[in-house]
């Protein structure tokens, strides 16, 4: 035994990826790297002009050939700050925390007893969970929205918590089942034989084995909730609003100044953005449902 | 602390049609403080019957008992049992102490027991530094010894090891099987041990039960398995490289392998009356190469495995498949026809061919 | 036993079947599953019966009072609507084209980030993005500040004065939908890349295979469950398009660029008819619902509910 105990560090790669893949380049490595640069620069071209624009004065925007050098302001992004537009980062903030926070609470349940605790039917209630993302929201709307006049939800942010909680649901349901399915089954099994019951197995061994993927899964929820367009523009308007809807109040009021335009989009989208690039393991992770590591 | 388990008739039996038979009416009796082994190949319901012990399994018929306890609809948490995984299952998310110290906790142990008795085991495990680190930290060999130091802090009636070393390389294996062997020994627990390798078995049990397709085959000393093993497969199975087993006629003084007649022991002959042939059984280290003169039978060396100190010569005696253990140094080649001769008397074995058992 | 995990270099916990129960009656174990799917069915369901029951009225806001049942009407108006038939065309070609292209064009930046290079980390950040911002904010920038006929970025490149949005409407809104979808087809195809398990992929080479039929004869099946997962969720957000098309074309020029979701928003909110939309609605949800039980079936084996891994 004090041979392995010696090697501690070097064995420690045994679960670790290997930390790099060895391929065969049969171009130099620079050539394929500077065109995936070029690539990307190009996809990505449209959202950094919008940033760049932001910063322009009007006049700035409106040229022909485009400018790139220009001297930058912080005007465009202070009329936005000033026009009203916090309000409706509160309404967005408020809307995707709480209605993510109703996903978890009532979707860690439900993927448990999907995955560790099976019943008959099991398949089932997943084909009825699926089968509501596949249900047009259009075909929905107009009940949805006599039904929130007649409850005074219309213009509140409670009707969108409960639309962005049930739109969310169901994927959130089937991601964090395939997490739940990745908990060894022998580590279960080792925690009922230390004596665990099944609210300290849940709190103590399986809640912190799953969760990144609980993480990955709201991330997600966030992202879907705060870009979401058609609930919000349809049942919500100056009280209510959320961040989309402040997009187009701001054009039919505004008329299209694209600095400003810009300036509003990229505020807009900047918590997401944010968010998005700080997590992007979780991301990619929730997106394939617990597939890579 | 310790305690003797036993099994009384357990089956387990999977629902289907007919149902599945998992472990089939096993009845096993294993004193207090003994290491007992189970061995078979995959599918022999050996897991299943660690399992059915530990709780994680439903006994369906019969009973098990931990030392005057009934156990059987017992849940795992009640039975004063540790169990080492196969994976080691440790929390990923907890440091080695808090891996060792969990069930303690659930016990309503005191922080102060549960770090003395961790820390104990830590240094009986060599782990006192690692105490603070995550199993992702920590070498396979590491890891398999907190999931041992997550048993042995216990201080349960029973260990139970499912193939605890099948994840590490070999040199550790034998290393750590040393290891437990003496750990047991100090301790002093009653342990139930699975495995699919038989050297395993053979050396680190005080006995061995040996299981196929659910049933019991055999509970006995290393050493009687390999000596008397109680049917062709149990003499198969038990040792490396396995009994050379033939079907052979039976004449008037014994059995006619190639040109040579093996007398048979008088026992087996009486046992064996009324039979035409019977299945014939010598180890490989029983069998000898003799000069051409000698009395013995012909093989012709189809292969030959070099070991170093020993090299094991396969080849054809009419249509049965024979393997002699030779000395290393001067082996024959292959092609080579060589004679062959056994070792000793006393050292054959004979099995009924329709029943299996043993014969005399 | 989980749904995409890859059989290659798991643990072998999974190698027996260790029977996953926690204790617990069969009551008692659904009840956890009762408030996710009360609320899904309370939310999602009953909107929709009142769907079905408004579309059997002719009803228009327009007209208070002018509300009573119609039986069929609406939808036999529905399939005698041209618009509508031209809608449902339009729905269909936006779903299967941008779906495929931008999974192609995923495929392909996902194959360009699989690998180590200066600044991937960066790289794949600029990649996400796209996928990160309001879908409302990337329409309205691409309709400004690329598509616009005098300023825009394209007008700039190919050096015309052509009005993109009213000439190629459906191409003008495609294109968007596809640059703010690429990225999740991208992401989750990487994940399904560097799933894969590398000494697979040396055995290829080592068989003397190139690296193209290494792609073609390995990478892609291993691919295939994380394909489809990504056409089928790709395919369910995208059919539902509205932000681009109501913010880019509203539609036009005439209907030209129409999709079902926005056409049955502008007879409801525009044109006040609930009776009218509502069974468009209905027709709708019929055929997602024949779709959807292809789709379903496709689905169920990219998730493998049965738990089996091969």
């Amino acid at each position: 035994m004090s041979t392995a105990t010696a090697t501690a560090s070097p064995a420690a790669t045994d679960t670790a990826p290997p930390p790099q893949r060895k391929t065969k380049r049969r171009y130099g490595p620079g050539t394929l790297t500077v065109a995936t640069w070029i690539i990307a620069i190009l996809f990505v071209f449209p959202l950094l002009w919008m940033i760049l624009t932001a910063f322009k004065q009007e006049n700035d925007a409106y040229t022909d050939p485009p400018k790139l050098f220009f001297s930058p302001t912080f005007d465009q992004i202070s009329g936005v700050l000033n026009s009203g537009f916090l309000p409706y980062l509160g309404n967005s903030a408020f809307v995707t925390v709480i209605s993510t926070l109703l996903v978890l609470l009532l979707g860690i349940p439900a993927a448990y007893a999907l995955s560790l605790a099976p019943v008959k039917g099991t398949k089932n209630a997943l084909g009825f969970f699926l089968s509501t993302k596949m249900l047009p929201i259009v075909a929905a709307i107009i009940p949805l929205y006599v039904i929130s006049q007649n409850t005074n939800l219309l213009d509140t942010v409670w009707a969108l918590i409960i639309l962005y909680t049930a739109m969310n649901l169901p994927l959130a349901i089937w991601m964090m089942r395939s997490f739940f399915l990745e908990v060894p089954g022998e580590m279960i099994e080792a925690a009922r034989i230390d004596g665990a019951n099944l609210p300290t197995l849940l709190r103590k061994i399986i809640m912190p084995v799953v969760a990144p993927g609980i993480a990955a899964t709201a991330l997600i929820c966030v992202i879907f909730s705060w870009t979401e367009f058609f609930y919000a523009v349809n049942l919500t308007a100056a009280r209510a609003g959320t961040v989309p809807v402040f997009l187009v109040g701001f054009i039919t009021s505004e008329g299209l100044y694209w600095a400003q335009l810009s300036a509003a989009a990229l505020l807009a989208s900047l918590p997401v953005m944010i968010v998005g690039w700080i997590a992007q393991n979780h991301l990619v992770r929730g997106l394939s449902m617990g597939a890579v590591k | 602390m310790s305690a003797e388990v036993i099994y009384d008739k357990a089956s387990r039996v999977y629902p289907g049609n007919p149902g599945v038979r998992a472990v089939d009416q096993l009845s096993l009796e294993v004193p207090d403080g003994d290491f007992l082994v189970l061995v078979g190949p995959s599918g022999s319901g050996k897991s299943t019957a660690l399992r059915m012990l530990a709780g994680l399994e439903d006994v369906n018929e019969g009973a098990i008992r931990i030392g005057d306890r009934d156990v059987t609809d017992l849940p795992p948490k009640d039975r004063d049992i540790a169990m080492v995984f196969q994976s080691y299952a440790l929390y990923p998310h907890m440091t080695v102490a808090d891996n060792m110290g969990f069930a303690l906790k659930l016990r309503g142990f005191s922080a102060a027991d549960i770090k003395k008795r961790v820390d104990e085991a830590a240094t009986m495990l060599d782990l006192s530094r690692f105490l603070d680190r995550k199993p992702k930290a920590l070498s396979g060999g590491q890891r398999q010894r907190v999931a041992m130091g997550r048993a042995i802090v216990r201080e349960p009636s029973v260990f139970l090891m499912d193939e605890p070393l099948s994840n590490l390389d070999a040199k550790l294996r034998v290393e750590t099987r040393a290891n437990i062997a003496k750990l047991q020994q100090r301790l002093g627990t009653t342990t139930i041990y699975v495995t699919h390798d038989q050297v395993e078995a053979m050396t680190m049990g005080d006995r061995v039960a040996v299981l196929k397709d659910g049933v019991l085959q055999q509970c006995d000393a290393p050493r009687s398995l390999y000596e008397k093993p109680a049917n062709s497969f149990v003499a198969g199975f038990i040792g490396s490289p396995a009994m050379n087993l033939a079907t052979l006629p039976l004449s008037d003084g014994g059995v006619q392998l190639g040109d040579l007649v093996v007398p048979l022991p008088t026992a087996v002959r009486t046992a064996a009356a009324g039979l035409s042939e019977i299945v014939f059984g010598i180890r490989p280290e029983s069998l000898r190469l003799v000069g051409e003169a000698d009395e013995g039978f012909e093989l012709v060396v189809e292969l030959v495995e070099e070991l170093g100190a020993d090299a094991y010569l396969h080849g054809k005696v009419g249509d049965d498949r024979f393997v002699v253990r030779v000395d290393g140094r001067t082996p024959p080649r292959i092609g080579d026809n060589v004679r062959v001769a056994l070792r000793g008397e006393g050292e054959t074995h004979a099995f009924d061919p329709k029943t299996t058992l043993r014969l005399g | 036993m989980s749904t995409l995990s890859v059989p290659a270099g798991t643990a072998p916990a999974t190698a027996k079947p260790a029977a996953k129960k926690v204790t617990g009656s069969t009551g008692k174990r659904r009840l956890p599953l009762l408030p996710a799917l009360i609320f899904v069915i309370a939310v999602t369901q009953i909107p929709f019966l009142l769907t079905l029951f408004y579309s059997f009225q002719s009803w228009n806001l327009v007209r208070p009072g002018s509300r009573h049942f119609v039986g069929f009407r609406n939808y036999v108006d529905v399939f005698t609507d041209t618009t509508f038939l031209g809608a449902l065309l339009n729905t269909v070609v936006l779903t299967v084209v941008c779906v495929f292209l931008s999974l192609l064009l995923g495929l392909g930046l996902a194959v360009l980030l699989d690998r180590k290079f200066f600044g991937r980390g960066f790289v794949r950040t600029l990649l996400i993005t796209p996928f990160l911002i309001l879908p409302a904010a990337g329409a309205l920038l691409w309709k400004t500040t690329v598509f616009d006929p005098s300023f825009g970025l394209l007008h700039f490149v190919f050096g015309t004065d052509t009005d993109w949005l009213s000439q190629f409407p459906m191409a003008a809104v495609m294109a968007q939908i596809i640059w703010q979808w690429t990225p999740f087809m991208t992401l989750l195809i990487l994940a399904g890349l560097q799933s894969q398990s590398k000494e697979v992929l040396e055995a290829a080479s080592v068989d003397g295979a190139s690296r193209w039929r290494t792609f073609v004869s390995i990478t892609l099946p291993h691919l295939s469950r994380f394909l489809q997962l990504a056409t089928l969720l790709g395919a369910i957000y995208i059919v539902n398009s509205f932000d681009a098309i109501f913010l880019m074309t509203q539609g036009g020029p005439g209907t030209a660029s129409t999709n079902l979701p926005f056409y049955i928003y502008q007879r409801a909110f525009e044109g006040f008819d609930i009776g009218q939309s509502s069974a468009m609605g209905v027709v709708v949800v019929i055929l997602t619902m024949i779709v959807a039980t292809f789709a379903l079936r496709l689905m169920f084996r990219a998730f493998s509910v049965d738990g089996g891994v091969k």
